[in-house]
């Protein structure tokens, strides 16, 4: 057959015409639609069988109860336990996001070794046999060569059996150093041991307080335990508790808070002996409480009165001499009043003058060990175990002096002082460290003066991490061993942070472990017994979970049935009893402090007169600013007026801002003593004029492309300053400037 | 080469300037065609929209081509249905730039679902209180009718009319070419009026929001009357560009004034309805949603009243009465100035209903909501037009689009031979990129 | 999504959010993300492209230092009714009916396999409750271990927004059913940000049932469109006749203002 043109066309025409009336061009439509119901590259989330466990989550301090949802062998969801005592359902954003931890890309899989310079985050993968024989290896030469003391290990948490099997490890080996990153908890726990007189842990009844003075405490913000105390700020609503907040923003707390008294930086501390005095001259204090239960009353009063007056605190902190009297009187007169401090988080302690003197005005109103006060609590203990065993080299070592100088002449009353570390590797006094085993801990990013700490762990020829996740220090390390997940391990998560109920969780696993990782505690159990001696015959057990059970067995059935303890009716010594001092009172004196040097503010670092304004850092209850990085939901909720692109904006007063020529959203450098940051300048009528204000927790080098390079890490561009009178990290900011970028 | 194809009794530019014009428009056209497959294979976040901003530029453009494209329904109506035969000399092309303009209109819609494979959805799953689903069956079977309208034109060619099959299909469809205008205006009349629902019926959206009647908003009328009323000018814009670049005359000036005039004085009752309407809303509708006329007009860098006076005063009162006043109709230029402005104005018209709809914010604490175009939605926005052109210049090529163009322009044996020998003076068809008929 | 079928008596599931102990502190979001496999992207500070179902919005006062007041407003799916029950903004412009305004629950949900992604809902929502999936969803790798079965990974090119959780509604009646119960009760079907909110700023219930604590607070008045009876109550942009299921406390006079005045507030504070 011929086919000409005409033919040709008709065919094809005819052709089109007949497929179009065929089913086949519907079939097609179909099929692409249901396609794109189900794009192959759109995952498809297998079901199963429901189950829920119960856990406690420990990435963040509060140590909230969990239920995990499971579907099959996933964990798919993290809720509030709703019958846990602290949290009652509720959790926080941060633990919320456990399950991007879990199964994160910066999850550390396996053991490794470094493989070229620190920090290039260049690894080698080792069997976990290699590894532990290496670390042993390098830890038995230490010790064989009679410097045990040389080693340290930091932990975050000071409480539980990880912590507690940490240290007693580093007992055995032979070494006093044993740390935990700085908190307020240690300024407080000072308070407790030079005004109390106890050794303990400080408590508060905040449920039952009518009248709270928070001296920069961001109190649901993440100070404390978070869940527990923005519980406790929905009940103040509902029972008309008054909340006065002191600080220079307005952060969440203040934005809640009863009223807003801002305040000059760093001057907190002056604000509340200010408030002491007229408490002291108009008598509004409790008679009892200070005539009979507390000695040092004299030097307190006289100390407060030489240089407090209204006028003068007014002077220095900015708070008007009416609002100081005010303040007094308020809280004098309230049933239960309780004065906190700690600034934002309680990540960086403060001076601990500051702590002398707002605990001054709860022992002024005689609210201590009642309800609605300050309560000095014990400390969680592990009674199942037995003594370590020494032998003479560990007894050498632990006969030596701390390298962060705490308990020493200097700071006598002081647990540890992880941030007097750096000061002390560079000065090579009293000695220099060798090694160092980081636990649950991010020092190199966390710690205020990230250059200084960064420098001193390049001088620790050894670093040893067991962290989970790649997180800055983790990078440094020349060789990790993974511990498991928060959600893959058993552990006690006694609740601290400020409760006042004498209270221990049980974490446990809730899926199986996901890499080839180990749990730090079964780690530290097989080096033990590589090291062999009195070290392995300290740490004695088969594996963590038997060591766990041993150190908790007076209240591990209970445990494992309920998944916590607690001591409801746990109620601190009357006044009669509660004092174990010289005197057997309430030592308004400090145990012989000098008060005037004690209440002096700290001054921040490099007044060279360059700098116009003053850079505070600020804690948000939506970035994570601790161990652990932000994983990428809690990024995803932080405000573009705090974090766009990958610029941070620093919060400025409009009338600061325009009296340096920046207008919203401006790009700027901030400079400070430290360094230079680029940022962005956020117009804010909740801060105080002549402040810059940044959040903490951003600008990570480590962790995923959600988390890394984003903004700048306060901790750069703010140095660590010392406390003379305690050695605890007294840092609230850092002088700065604002110039055009 | 292609002179069997010319129609007969006109000349046409030589065969290589016409392919030189149509590579630079195609060039364009590629350009288009490639942030359309960008759109399609990587997703609408090649656009800047936003979840503020779920309407943007293309939308626009999509309601803008479609009043423009009124000229189409509005010109059969009259020249079908109400029996003005004068029009018969301009409805080809009315016709062909309707089918420009509704091609265009479905393959924006095309790109910017985010589900283009699944867009049967609305007619399958119709939601017939959506005045999208209005739209959606409205435009489809409208563009059907125009393609049905447009057909016979192309069956028109020479070549093709040699055909006896195709000459006694396409003298069929012009005998029912009346039927098929109604129907098209019926059409027109209900997709030009659900667009203008889309917006009016946004009870969320008290700035887009008007009063009804029955189940119809005032913009569904006020979109209609709008789409004939300024559609027809975008026919005499286009013509008159089309007149430029040929440079000849193609329609005689009977026609253009007749059309000039009805579109004149359909511009002068729908600017009093527009106006009744704007004082209505802004005295009665917005109030009563908590809303003074201030809120939409201040408070950010764009939109303020000024859009106002352009698009009701300079774009619409001012192009009507120029165009009902016969002296100034009758002058060429400030014709073709009063189409412009026309054109300005509904396109503004529909700018407003649809992107200073999504930037005014309704929350108190909400913000505006500012936007620019990236470079894929500007490139597939000019792809129809561009696409548009080469439309017409093959149309206008091979086919009799302007049946009074021979007599208009009789040719002379040596300026034919002229031609026919690719001298340049006597060719000028082909347009510039640069001036493009302002479809979009 | 399925329909909830004929379970006992029509419900109005709804919400009562207190800003007075709304702390902004972003559980409820997480939560919320959590829950209903919500999907993140490298860079999130581009709040308009930013998929979150519920978002706290941060309101000032708009005076200067020091008076500056800040309040958090979470913001979920206001679950519109409209002037008569199924009248929603978004509901009664989809094209393609692919969001469905359920009769049974009064809640407004999304149908994405149905939703061909033409935004007319998102442009229609005056609360910008609606968010479009710009982007392909990815998960790093292993992440995508975390994905709720109950609720479907969306795919690019189409809305989706709040439901109230509407998969445990599915669940909890499903539940009930076996047991033979023709009724839920109040704390068997509770929203994910409800359950998290750490300061119980979040209440969830039937609007339409006395025993409810929704019903307590808010006292809705049915005839007038569900309009709160108590004096501390309100909703947002009441004078649209949204009649929306969310309802708000504060007892602040500001926070109050600022919700029915427009532009009260600085432009710069008021987003996110």
């Amino acid at each position: 057959m011929k086919i000409d043109r005409r033919s040709f066309l008709a065919m094809s025409v005819g052709g089109a015409v007949g497929t179009a009336l065929t089913p086949l061009p519907w079939k097609i439509q179909d099929d692409l639609a249901i396609w794109t119901q189900m794009w192959p590259w759109t995952p498809f989330p297998p079901d199963g069988e429901n189950t829920y466990v119960n856990s406690v989550s420990t990435l963040c301090g509060g140590g909230c109860g969990i239920t995990v949802r499971k579907v099959g062998e996933r964990a798919v969801k993290i809720e509030g336990r709703e019958d846990y005592p602290t949290n009652q359902g509720g959790i926080c954003n941060l633990c919320a996001s456990g399950l991007q931890m879990l199964y994160g890309p910066t999850r550390i899989p396996y053991p490794m070794k470094r493989l070229g310079e620190r920090g290039a985050n260049q690894w080698v993968r080792l069997s976990w046999e290699e590894a532990i024989s290496m670390v042993a290896e390098q830890l038995g030469e230490i010790r064989q060569a009679g410097q045990p003391e040389t080693v340290a290990c930091l932990s975050t948490r000071p409480y539980g059996s990880m912590p507690a099997l940490l240290k007693r490890f580093m007992t055995a080996y032979g070494s006093p150093n044993f740390m935990t990153t700085p908190s307020m908890m240690d300024a407080y726990d000072m308070t407790l041991k030079r005004m109390h007189g106890v050794d303990g842990r400080m408590g508060f009844d905040l449920e039952n307080a009518d009248y709270v003075l928070s001296f920069g405490s961001g109190l649901i913000e993440g100070w404390g335990n978070t869940v527990h105390m923005i519980r406790i700020n929905s009940k103040w609503k509902d029972t008309n508790a008054v909340l006065k907040q002191i600080e220079p923003r307005l952060s969440n707390t203040a934005a809640k808070a009863d009223q807003w008294i801002p305040i000059l930086p760093g001057t907190e501390g002056i604000l509340a002996l200010g408030i002491g005095y007229v408490i002291i001259k108009e008598s509004l204090y409790d008679y009892d409480f200070v005539n009979n239960f507390s000695a040092g009353f004299d030097e307190f009063r006289r100390a407060v009165l030489s240089g407090y007056s209204p006028g003068n605190v007014s002077k220095q902190t900015g708070v008007d001499q009416s609002t100081i009297v005010a303040l007094a009187r308020e809280f004098a007169r309230a049933r239960r009043p309780l004065a906190l401090c700690g600034r934002g988080q309680g990540t960086v302690p403060g001076g601990f003058g500051e702590y002398v003197a707002v605990h001054a005005l709860n022992a002024l109103v005689g609210n201590i060990n009642r309800p609605g006060g300050a309560w000095a609590m014990p400390r969680p203990e592990m009674d199942g175990w037995l003594e370590p065993v020494l032998d003479a080299p560990a007894e050498a070592g632990l006969a030596k002096p701390r390298l962060d100088g705490a308990g020493s002449a200097a700071f006598p009353f002081a647990g540890q002082l992880f941030n007097r570390v750096p000061v002390a590797l560079k000065a090579g006094e009293p000695y220099p460290c060798q090694a160092l085993l980081v636990y649950d801990a991010n020092p190199l990013f966390s710690m205020p003066g990230s250059g200084m700490v960064r420098e001193a762990l390049q001088q620790i020829p050894f670093i040893l991490s067991f962290a989970s996740h790649m997180d800055e220090t983790a990078m440094m390390a020349d060789i990790i061993l993974p511990n498991l997940s928060h959600l893959e391990r058993w552990e006690d998560v006694p609740v601290t942070e400020g409760f006042h109920r004498p209270m221990l969780g049980l974490a446990q696993p809730v899926v199986d472990p996901q890499f080839d990782t180990l749990h730090a505690g079964d780690t530290l159990l097989q080096l033990a017994a590589a090291l062999g001696g009195t070290v392995a015959a300290s740490l004695p057990w088969e594996n963590y979970e038997a060591c766990l059970k041993e150190a908790l067995s007076p209240r591990w059935a209970e445990l494992e049935d309920r998944g916590y303890w607690i001591d409801e009716n746990f109620t601190p010594d009357d006044w009669s009893l509660a004092f174990p001092t010289v005197s057997g009172k309430f030592d308004f004196a400090v145990s012989g402090a000098d008060l005037k040097t004690l209440f002096a503010m700290t001054a921040p670092q490099g007044d060279d007169g360059s700098y116009n304004l003053k850079l505070i850092p600020y804690d948000s209850v939506r970035i994570a600013n601790g161990a652990v990085g932000s994983p990428p939901f809690l990024i995803k909720i932080v405000s573009d007026k705090v974090l766009k692109g990958k610029t941070v904006l620093v919060e400025v007063n409009p009338e600061t801002a325009r009296a340096a020529g920046f207008g919203e959203g401006d790009q700027a450098v901030l400079k400070t003593p430290l360094g230079d940051a680029a940022v962005r300048v956020h117009l804010s009528d909740g801060l105080m004029p002549g402040l810059v204000a940044m959040p903490r927790g951003l600008g990570h080098t480590a962790y995923d492309r959600y988390l890394a390079q984003k903004g700048v890490n306060a901790n750069d561009l703010i140095g660590s300053v010392e406390d003379t009178a305690s050695g605890l990290d007294a840092t609230w900011g850092i002088l700065a400037s604002l110039v055009k970028a | 080469m292609d002179s069997a194809l010319i129609p007969k009794g006109v000349k046409r530019c030589p065969i290589w300037q016409f392919a030189l014009g149509l590579g630079v428009v195609g060039a364009v056209l590629l350009w288009g065609v490639y942030a359309m497959i960008l759109c399609w294979f990587k997703g609408l976040n090649q656009t800047n929209m936003n979840d503020y901003y779920g309407f943007a530029l293309w939308i626009w453009a999509d309601l803008a081509v479609i009043a423009l494209g009124g000229g189409a329904f509005f010109t059969g109506l009259l020249k079908y249905v109400i029996g003005k035969d004068e029009l018969k000399n301009i409805i080809n092309y009315a016709v062909l730039i309707g089918f420009i303009c509704y091609s265009s209109a479905l393959l924006i819609l095309a790109i910017d679902v985010g589900q283009p494979l699944r867009s049967w959805f609305i007619f399958w799953h119709a939601n017939v209180h959506s005045m999208l689903t209005e739209v959606a069956f409205c435009l489809s079977c409208y563009f059907c009718v125009l393609t049905i309208e447009y057909i016979p034109l192309i069956l028109e060619n020479r070549q093709l009319d040699k055909v006896p099959f195709v000459h006694n299909l396409s003298h069929t469809m012009h005998e029912y070419m009346a039927v098929f205008a109604a129907t098209g205006a019926f059409l027109s009349f209900f997709h030009q009026g659900s667009l203008g629902g889309v917006a009016g019926v946004l009870f969320g959206r008290p700035f887009a929001y008007r009063e009804h009647l029955f189940i119809w908003p005032w913009t569904f009328f006020l979109f209609t009357w709008s789409a004939a009323a300024y559609g027809p000018c975008f026919t005499l814009l286009v013509t008159r560009i089309t007149e430029k670049i040929t440079r000849k005359q193609l329609v005689k000036d009977t026609t253009i004034q007749l059309l000039a005039k009805i579109a004149g004085w359909m511009m002068f009752t729908y600017i009093i309805a527009k106006i009744i309407d704007t004082v209505y809303w802004a005295t009665t509708t917005a109030p009563s949603l908590g809303f003074t006329l201030k809120d939409f007009y201040s408070n950010n860098p764009v939109y303020g009243y000024w859009i106002l006076f352009a698009e009701i005063v300079l774009c619409g009162v001012v192009p009507a009465l120029m165009l009902i006043t016969p002296k100034i109709r009758s002058n060429r230029l400030l014709l073709t100035l009063a189409t412009i402005l026309a054109v300005i104005g509904v396109s503004l018209n529909r700018w407003v209903m649809v992107l200073q709809v999504m930037a005014v914010p309704v929350m108190s604490f909400d913000i505006w909501a500012m936007y620019y175009p990236s470079w894929q939605e500007v490139a597939t926005t000019i792809l129809p037009v561009a696409y548009g052109i080469i439309l017409i210049m093959i149309s206008y090529r091979y086919l009799p689009i302007f049946p009074q163009e021979a007599e208009l322009n009789p040719l002379e044996p040596e300026a034919d031979m002229a031609a026919a020998a690719g001298t340049e003076e006597t060719t000028e068809e082909v347009p510039e990129p640069g001036l493009t008929p302002a479809e979009a | 999504m399925k329909h909830s079928g004929n379970f006992g008596k029509p419900k109005r599931y709804g919400m009562v959010i207190d800003l007075d102990k709304c702390t902004g502190c972003g559980a409820c979001m997480v939560a919320c993300m959590a829950e209903n496999n919500v999907p993140f992207k490298e860079d999130e500070s581009k709040k308009l492209d930013s998929i979150s179902w519920l978002q706290v919005y941060r309101l000032t006062n708009g005076k200067p230092y020091p008076d500056a007041e800040v309040c958090y407003l979470p913001r979920p799916c206001q679950h519109c009714a409209g002037k008569h029950e199924g009248h929603s903004p978004c509901v009664s412009v989809c094209p393609a009916t692919a969001t469905d305004y359920d009769q049974q629950t009064g809640i407004v949900s999304q149908i994405y396999t149905r939703c061909f992604g033409c935004r007319y809902c998102m442009g229609a929502c005056p609360y910008h409750a609606r968010h479009f999936n710009w982007w392909d969803p990815v998960w790093p790798k292993g992440m995508e271990k975390y994905l709720n079965p109950d609720v479907s990974a969306r795919m690019r090119g189409i809305v989706e927004k709040c439901n109230f959780c509407f998969q445990r509604y599915q669940k909890a009646t499903e539940k009930a059913h076996a047991e033979g119960r023709r009724d839920l009760e109040e704390n068997e079907y509770q929203t994910a940000c409800t359950q998290a909110c750490p300061a119980g700023a979040i209440i969830f219930g039937d609007l339409n049932n006395p025993k409810h604590a929704v019903h307590q607070i808010a006292k809705p008045n049915l005839k007038k469109g569900g309009q709160p009876q108590n004096p501390k109550a309100f909703r947002l942009l009441e004078e649209l006749e949204t009649n929306t299921k969310v309802y708000y406390l504060s007892s602040k006079q500001w926070v109050q203002d600022a919700i029915h005045k427009p532009h009260l507030l600085d432009q710069k504070e008021a987003h996110h």
